[in-house]
């Protein structure tokens, strides 16, 4: 593909090979011409001590062959990319025409180089599909995809996202057991009173009912309580790993969704535990339940 | 009687609260020993791999062997790798993708391996893949492929394919070139979304019609010797290049690719060490709350307090003993559900193991376990050790 020479957009192909060369030969230089701009990463900038307004020489070799100079005209915070989690993203971003300078080979001619992507912006973006088939019809060796179909991150996530669920099942059954053994403990504890109550006349439904509506209170107030934990971990959590990281990634996010459906879970589970472990006393006679 | 017996008295008294103490346990438990397996699991995956392929060192352009930009002039830089008196033998390894046409079906998406051997000492060298049917592919017009492809195209050794390999650019049109199958190979390397194919240098200039060049994804090298010394020696002779031994790159994947694995695993081991502890204290304080009298009369039938304080300290253990044998089995079993989730991530070698068996983790998964049941205990164990006897006795009876 031909690129754009009036392009002025940032691009980001080819980043990694001046990231990489920006580390390796960075020097900071005074020059008299104001050289083409460039943004660098803000975890560039600090780690190289670098200001808006320096002079920098970029090469596309370590040995700093055929450099040439750059104004930095910006700091920037680069995009959080979960896939490089760990890895301190020193980027640099230049005009295209001059990336394509930069790294354009002695033997090739002005114009003819390549650009991994080109982004379009439609008139009518519902048209995306439509477009991509007529793009691909019409030029062979194109691949043009909607940016929905592009996000090739996608896949990750989701796998994560299974990994994550599978882990909630397994915490989720040891709680049930958990949450049963305790019930069953304190529902011993008022075996007595239960016996008493049945003995005044109370029938094993109104008792029932009455442990129905103790457990869902429980399990109400445990589970605002665990959603306040969450809340108050989330800052805590995102920020640790920020700093851990230097990125601002959001690791935990407590959704509207993902509380409902923690409320949907629990309230349910520590309901039923709870009629579950009372069942079989109150199955038990009144006489039998108070006689110590 | 001893505690231990003791124990296993009380609990097999209250069969229901034990069996579920038991479960809870075996359940968190489990998922600790999961996560132990979790934390390590990718680099000893990765470095078996690693060992296995027989390659010593690994040299590259970029920070991480096949990341990054090729190796230039690569037939130049493996001669003078290969006169290193350290170096048994060298291969370039060159990636390109390739499609391979069906007639009546879309192309097979692949990963093209061309590689080309080096070596003063004539020392035998095998590419990085193992040929399971058929024989290595030899020449310009022959490859080997995965049993993926074979299955999809029903073709096996002695077969024909067509393909068109981009080597240069993804963008490339190039024309398709039909090359003979000599064999079915596995790749361990080759990652699991993706097929592979493998064959000489001159088996990939000949699928993308010449337009290669002389660059390469990555060098191996096998040495005579001290890997860290041949490496060093490689560093020198090629200033540019990244000459890494397997340990380094393990180290290197170490410090950047499975933070993330390690980072949850060591989340999720705190939390289920946490929640064992808790369930643990939870069922013991109440336990030992509702048998105070129980305990009282034990001691003023002579019971000491240290005996008392043992037989709290043995529930727990049998508790957390039976959990922890019963959380062995369950982690296994768990551990191959979430491996096979983990392995559907694009991207990673299909040989390569989120989970992996280690003594090293089955030790600390004891450890955590003992720790658990002597901390959990203790609450417990201060209850009964400061139970007023008469006192307790006396609200038994009031009461």
């Amino acid at each position: 593909m031909e690129p754009d020479r009036e392009d002025e957009s940032f691009v980001k192909p080819g980043l990694f090979l001046v990231a990489f060369l920006a580390f390796s030969s960075l020097a900071v230089l005074h020059a008299q011409d104001t050289p083409p701009g460039i943004l660098v990463s803000r975890q560039l900038a600090a780690s190289e001590g670098l200001t808006v307004g320096s002079i920098v020489r970029l090469s596309i070799d370590a040995a700093g062959t055929h450099a040439k100079e750059f104004t930095i005209v910006g700091i920037y915070e680069p995009t959080p990319d979960p896939a490089q989690l760990g890895v301190v993203p020193r980027e640099v971003r230049l005009h295209l025409p001059d990336l394509l300078d930069l790294t354009r080979p002695a033997a090739s001619v002005a114009g003819t180089e390549f650009v991994s992507s080109i982004n379009v912006a439609l008139v009518h973006p519902d048209d995306a599909e439509g477009f991509s088939r007529d793009v691909n019809a019409r030029m062979p060796g194109i691949l043009a995809r909607p940016s929905s179909e592009a996000a090739g991150s996608a896949g990750p996530f989701k796998v994560l996202e299974r990994f994550h669920l599978a882990i909630a099942v397994v915490t989720i059954m040891a709680s049930t057991v958990f949450l049963l053994a305790l019930t069953m403990m304190l529902v011993d504890e008022r075996r007595e009173t239960v016996g008493v109550l049945r003995l005044i006349g109370l029938p094993a439904r109104r008792v029932l009912l009455q442990v129905l509506i103790e457990g869902a209170l429980v399990a109400g107030v445990g589970a605002a309580f665990g959603l306040v934990l969450a809340v108050l971990s989330e800052g805590l959590i995102n920020a640790f790993f920020q700093w851990r990281y230097d990125t601002a990634l959001v690791f935990v996010r407590v959704t509207k969704d993902v509380a409902l459906t923690s409320v949907a879970i629990a309230v349910p589970l520590g309901t039923s535990a709870t009629v579950a472990a009372s069942w079989a006393l109150l199955r038990r006679g009144g006489l039998r339940l108070a006689r110590r | 009687m001893r505690a231990l017996g003791f124990a296993a008295r009380s609990l097999v008294r209250q069969p229901a609260r034990a069996t579920l103490g038991i479960l809870g346990v075996a359940a968190v438990g489990a998922l600790l020993f999961d996560m132990l397996l979790l934390s390590q699991g990718l680099l000893v995956s990765m470095r078996d791999l690693l060992e296995h392929s027989g390659w010593d060192i690994r040299v590259s352009a970029g920070d991480l062997p096949g990341r990054g930009p090729r190796v230039q002039n690569s037939l130049e830089v493996a001669r003078r790798i290969a006169a290193l008196p350290l170096v048994r033998s060298t291969l370039r390894v060159r990636m390109a993708d390739a499609q391979i046409d069906r007639p009546s079906s879309t192309p097979i998406r692949a990963a093209f391996e061309g590689v080309s051997a080096l070596s003063t000492t004539g020392a035998d060298m095998h590419p990085p893949w193992t040929v399971t049917r058929g024989r290595e592919a030899r020449g310009p017009h022959e490859v080997v492929i995965d049993d993926r492809i074979a299955a999809a195209l029903g073709v096996g050794p002695g077969g024909t394919i067509t393909l068109r390999a981009s080597c240069v650019s993804d963008r490339e049109s190039l024309p398709p070139v039909r090359v003979d199958v000599a064999g079915i190979a596995e790749f361990p390397f080759a990652v699991s979304d993706e097929d592979a194919i493998g064959g000489t240098f001159e088996a990939l200039q000949t699928a993308c019609s010449g337009n290669v060049g002389d660059d390469a994804d990555l060098l191996l090298v096998t040495s005579t010797g001290d890997s860290n010394e041949t490496a060093a020696a490689i560093r020198t002779a090629v200033p540019d290049l990244r000459a890494m031994t397997n340990a380094e790159v393990v180290g290197r994947l170490q410090q950047t690719g499975f933070s993330y694995f390690r980072q949850i695993s060591t989340v999720l081991t705190t939390v289920t060490v946490s929640f064992a502890v808790l369930l643990i204290t939870v069922l013991l304080t109440v336990s030992v709350n509702q048998r105070l009298g129980e305990i009282a009369a034990l001691r003023a039938l002579g019971f000491s307090r240290s005996r008392v304080v043992a037989d709290v300290l043995s529930e727990s253990a049998l508790i957390v003993g039976s959990g922890g044998l019963l959380s062995l089995p369950l982690g296994l079993l768990l551990a191959s559900v979430l491996d096979r989730i983990l392995k559907d991530m694009p991207g990673i070698p299909v040989e390569l193991h989120f989970f992996v068996f280690e003594s090293e983790a089955l030790t600390i998964h004891i450890v955590l376990l003992v720790a658990t049941a002597i901390i959990a205990a203790l609450y417990p164990m201060r209850i009964v050790s400061t139970l007023p006897i008469a006192a307790t006795l006396r609200a038994e009876v009031m009461d």
